[in-house]
């Protein structure tokens, strides 16, 4: 019986699909611009100046995007490009919808003398990341271009990649090391997830999640066969020798371990699904995907008790119950005592620190002084006095509430309140996307994503070579599962973790690497959708095959 | 070993958790919207109310009371302005996020979420634009309310409160009080100015509050005009007429032997008197006796006719303070209950010792006698219309109760007019108007609840009235004048 592979070659239409790109890809800048004015509209009155201008810039982008790829990869999946680009196009949108400094209100306000703090919504921020993005997608389409000269210049595809698997592992490992080390890293909202670089804050784990994967798929590929039957049996669990398991483990320990550091829960669930979904591909075994999932379990308790890690525990917390803790919680032996700014106890302890600051100020301590009006009184309360774990549930349920608002149709772009939200415009841009776009919106959205994901998977299954095969469907689940944590986190599905919303939220680390997903995806599309190599019939047994 | 098949599980295993994703956002934005949208913690749902312009206030002749602005702003995006805010606030409440009275009664119509506005608009609600909404009229007359609002005024440094109802349809045509604010300061261009200012005025300590109007949320002894009530059960529990002889001499009470005095022992008052004559010159001793034959159950029952001892509720939701003839009183530092004793009957017959009431509810009472007896549902608001000036809602006179015969009226009627004629009134005389006098003590060091309760025109009468004035003196001179300028306007032509 033919593979499933061969079965989905054999209807693949080995055809070059680029009319049908273009037309989708104009369909996505139609729907990006006509979201622009829509905002602009609803906003401020009037179509956004300059909508001509960035939409215009949009528009060059998008169209050398569709030419190098219909140049250097003409068989790719026709899907792949569009949606991006429209994922992209309507997240920009919406952080422009969001960045009030580009509002009519906002200019007039300027322009009679008031001034504001910058909005941390940054749409032109975004829009120049956008350019970076898909610019890069050019270039990497164009290193990974299907060549037959096999010493062409700047030529790297991803089966090229396997050569490297050991280096590439490595070079994971730095990357995630990178913010922690002094000097370059630094913390931005809890999470020690970022470094900066020439005045930009970058975010090392978003492309140490696609060497990762390289890793994985070129570890797994030369070790599965012996993985899967050289091993020992313990009850109805076979274990792989150590040898075989031994350095995945260890790569894999050790960005838990930095992603427990940095507390950066999300990616560490992303990587821990990445790793198990890989290795099952590999090796076929639901066995170790039940002893992965059973490790996750004791993980995930362990992090639970651990004093250092009381912030795990608090989130699952809020997840089942988030009302207690709105604008501040305190978690007392199993029960929560809410100390938000209308309970008493917030009142009287922000009394006291009053008191206290007023006491350092007579006394001359002037950084006491300050400190202690610095303290959130809620808090203070929590740790001091309750001795318990503070927390907050207000942004979770803000995003809700966001949703609840938007309801089945939405409010209509630009005419929410998506901004009550805080970082409306990153962690929880899928809120508002809900508030303005509804129900209806985020379904379209999902299916975006579940597209994309899906089209990688095709790729991977009609890929020929097994390397590919692994790093295409890698690379996919590891898309679609990041969409699933952080949008399951702020629909309070499961708990939330940080992550970011590939190709909405605003970040440039973020887009890039997407972005290469994408190139990536769709050069391996290519290599599986184009025509296999024919066998010349006069040669005999003789058959080219190609490698690359 | 070829890998197509997990990858294809792999793959549908993604597929699965973008259906869990669907179906938790379809349960979030599906069936849990509105529950999101009406969490206690949800800010929005206040905000929201500043967004869309509240439809206008408006009185009886046209005036707007209450009307949105824009701000300019962008939170909040419209204000409020009252006119006159101080003198119609007793009807119009305030608005702020929060509301009171028409405001928070109207406030779905009026913020436009109301489903009789929304279903009407549901194209307008489909495609996201916001229901306008929609206009509340008022049935109040805005000059006698000017009057009333400052006759009140200058007739007290404590507390004064009037009601004016339409003796056939219960509509309240003037609604007034002494102590005020002004629901401008707290409107929702004030920002935080406006909630300190709201809860400094809620937080009001003394005898003064200016959130709480005299008019309808307060109760006050009713004294002497509570013989109205009396004599409408004498006449009709008692088997007593307008001529039947009472004794108006000094009565001794049962319980502590006490004497129960007149204000006067001279005229009617002298010893004995037919009951009318009894009823102008307020012999309180013939009033206490007709309460120890009725006994406390049938007063307080009899007087729950009139509204007593529920609390009234004006339209849909404005509730109106509970005056009560009661038969027992909880002590507050034992938690027994007290039963009203004997004396205390004698007492409450002449609207003392714990019958409470507030002025509106001695104007349904003045209302009955006018009426035939018939106490017509009172309301504020007469109708609303959307903003494309078809009708949402439009009172109806509805009978809130029978509280006593039509002849009974017709003779208690008489005696009313005969206070102003030849009674506790005459300093009344040459207004067109009835009523009963009442000065009730409220205790060592506070001053009197001088109270006129009546009606007019005197003939065929139209519109009852109560005035209760706090001061020294009796009511016909506190309260008496105070009524006689506000139905000199409700009564012009």
């Amino acid at each position: 019986m033919p593979s499933l592979g061969d079965q989905i070659r054999a209807h693949l239409p080995y055809q070059r699909r680029n009319a049908a790109t273009l037309a989708l890809l104009i369909f996505a800048m139609v729907l990006t611009l006509s979201a622009f004015a829509e905002v602009g509209l609803a906003r401020d009155g009037h179509i956004p100046q300059g909508l001509f201008l960035y939409g215009g810039g949009l528009v060059v982008l998008a169209i050398g995007a569709f030419l190098a790829q219909a140049r250097f990869a003409p068989y790719a999946d026709p899907l792949l490009l569009p949606l991006a680009v429209g994922l992209n196009g309507l997240g920009l949108a919406m952080i422009y919808r969001l960045d009030l400094d580009t509002s009519n209100d906002r200019k007039i306000a300027e322009a009679a003398g008031k001034t504001f703090l910058k909005d941390a919504a940054d749409a032109s921020g975004q829009l120049m990341w956008t350019f970076i993005g898909i610019a890069l997608f050019v270039v990497a389409v164009f290193i990974m271009r299907d060549t037959s000269d096999p010493d062409a210049k700047l030529s790297f595809t991803p089966k090229t990649a396997q050569r490297y698997t050991y280096l590439i592992g490595l070079g994971a490992i730095v990357l995630l090391l990178l913010p922690v080390v002094p000097g370059i890293g630094a913390e931005i909202n809890g999470a020690r997830v970022w470094i900066n670089v020439a005045g930009f804050s970058v975010q090392p784990g978003e492309f140490a999640k696609l060497l990762l994967v390289v890793f994985f798929a070129g570890y797994l590929v030369n070790k599965r066969q012996a993985m899967s039957l050289i091993g020992k049996k313990i009850g109805p669990f076979s274990l792989p020798r150590g040898r075989d398991l031994g350095p995945i483990l260890v790569i894999w320990f050790l960005c838990l371990g930095v992603l427990f550091m940095q507390k950066d829960l999300g990616t560490a669930l992303l990587y821990f699904g990445l790793f198990v979904s890989m290795l099952y591909i590999a090796t076929q075994r639901v066995s170790w995907v039940a002893i992965g999932l059973g490790l996750l379990a004791v993980g995930v308790t362990i992090a639970t008790m651990l004093p250092f890690m009381g912030h795990v525990n608090q989130r699952i917390d809020i997840w089942r119950n988030p009302g207690p803790y709105f604008d501040g919680g305190c978690l007392v032996a199993g029960k929560v005592v809410p100390v938000n700014p209308d309970t008493d106890i917030f009142k009287r302890t922000k009394l006291v620190l009053q008191a206290k600051a007023e006491e350092y100020e007579k006394a001359g301590q002037k950084a006491k002084a300050a400190n202690a009006r610095l303290i959130g009184p809620g808090f203070y309360a929590c740790t001091n006095t309750l001795k318990g774990e503070y927390s907050d549930s207000a942004q979770l349920m803000k995003g809700l509430f966001a949703l609840g608002q938007g309801g089945v149709l939405g409010t209509g772009l630009g005419q929410g309140e998506p901004w009550r939200t805080p970082l409306s415009f990153s962690d929880f841009i899928f809120d508002s996307m809900g508030e303005e776009l509804g129900l209806t919106g985020l379904m379209a959205l999902l299916l975006c994503y579940a597209l994309i994901v899906q089209r990688g998977m095709k790729t991977a299954v009609a890929a020929r070579d097994p390397f590919l095969k692994l790093f295409a469907g890698g690379v996919s689940f590891v898309l679609g599962l990041q969409v699933f944590v952080i949008v399951g986190g702020v629909t309070r599905m499961i708990p939330l973790t940080g992550l970011t919303t590939p190709f909405l939220s605003q970040g440039g680390s973020s887009l890039m690497a997407n972005w290469i997903l994408i190139a990536i995806l769709v050069r391996m599309s290519h290599d599986a959708r184009k025509p296999a190599p024919q066998a010349i019939q006069d040669e005999g047994m003789t058959q080219i095959v190609s490698t690359r | 070993m070829n890998m197509d098949k997990p990858v294809r599980r792999v793959a549908i295993f993604g597929m699965l958790l973008f259906f869990a994703l669907m179906a938790q956002i379809n349960y979030v934005q599906g069936s849990q919207a509105e529950k999101l949208q009406t969490d206690k913690n949800n800010t929005r749902r206040f905000a929201e109310v500043f967004n869309s312009p509240r439809g206008e206030i408006i009185a009886a002749n046209g005036e707007v009371l209450a009307l949105s602005k824009p701000t300019g702003d962008d939170n909040p995006k419209y204000g409020r302005t009252y006119k006159d805010g101080p003198v119609f606030s007793p009807v119009t409440g305030y608005f702020n996020g929060g509301a009171s009275k028409v405001e928070l009664a109207y406030n779905s119509l009026l913020g436009g979420t109301d489903k009789r506005i929304t279903h009407q608009r549901w194209f307008d609600t489909f495609i996201g634009k916001k229901a306008e909404g929609a206009n509340v009229e008022l049935a109040l007359n805005p000059t006698a309310q000017r009057i009333a609002h400052r006759e009140l005024k200058s007739s007290t440094s404590r507390r004064a409160g009037a009601a004016v109802i339409d003796v056939r349809t219960g509509a309240v045509v003037v609604l007034a009080t002494s102590q005020d604010f002004d629901p401008n300061e707290v409107a929702p261009q004030t920002g935080s100015k406006g909630g300190t200012r709201l809860a400094q005025l809620d937080n009001a300590q003394g005898v003064i509050k200016p959130l709480i109007d005299n008019a309808m949320s307060q109760t006050f002894p009713p004294g002497s005009s509570f013989k109205i009530v009396a004599t409408a059960l004498g006449i009709e529990d008692l088997g007593l007429n307008a001529s039947s002889t009472v004794d108006t001499s000094p009565l001794t009470l049962p319980e502590s032997g006490q004497l129960l005095p007149n204000s006067h022992d001279g005229g009617s008052c002298a010893g004995r008197a037919p009951l009318s004559g009894a009823f102008a010159e307020s012999c309180n001793t013939s009033f206490g006796r007709i309460a120890l034959d009725l006994g406390i159950d049938k007063l307080s029952d009899g007087a729950k006719r009139f509204g007593f001892g529920e609390p009234v509720r004006l339209d849909q939701d404005i509730r109106v303070a509970t005056s009560d003839v009661p038969k027992s009183i909880k002590d507050v530092a034992s938690g027994k209950d007290i039963p009203t004793g004997k004396d205390g009957t004698a007492r409450s017959g002449i609207g003392q010792e714990n019958v409470r009431a507030t002025p509106l509810q001695m104007a349904m009472v003045a209302a009955a006698v006018a009426n035939k007896g018939k106490i017509m549902q009172p309301y504020l608001v007469q109708n609303v219309r959307a903003k494309d000036q078809s009708s949402l809602y439009e009172a109806s006179p509805k009978l809130f109760s029978t509280a006593m015969k039509s002849d009974t009226a017709s003779q208690i009627a008489d005696m009313m007019r005969e206070v102003v004629s030849k009674g506790t009134a005459t300093n009344l005389q040459g207004h067109d108007i009835a009523g009963k006098t009442g000065t009730a003590e409220q205790g060592a060091g506070i001053p009197n609840a001088r109270w006129f309760v009546g009606f007019g025109p005197s003939e065929n009468p139209r519109y009852a009235f109560a005035v209760m004035t706090e001061g020294t003196g009796d009511g016909a001179h506190g309260a008496g004048p105070v009524a006689a300028a506000i139905m000199d306007q409700v009564l012009k032509k």
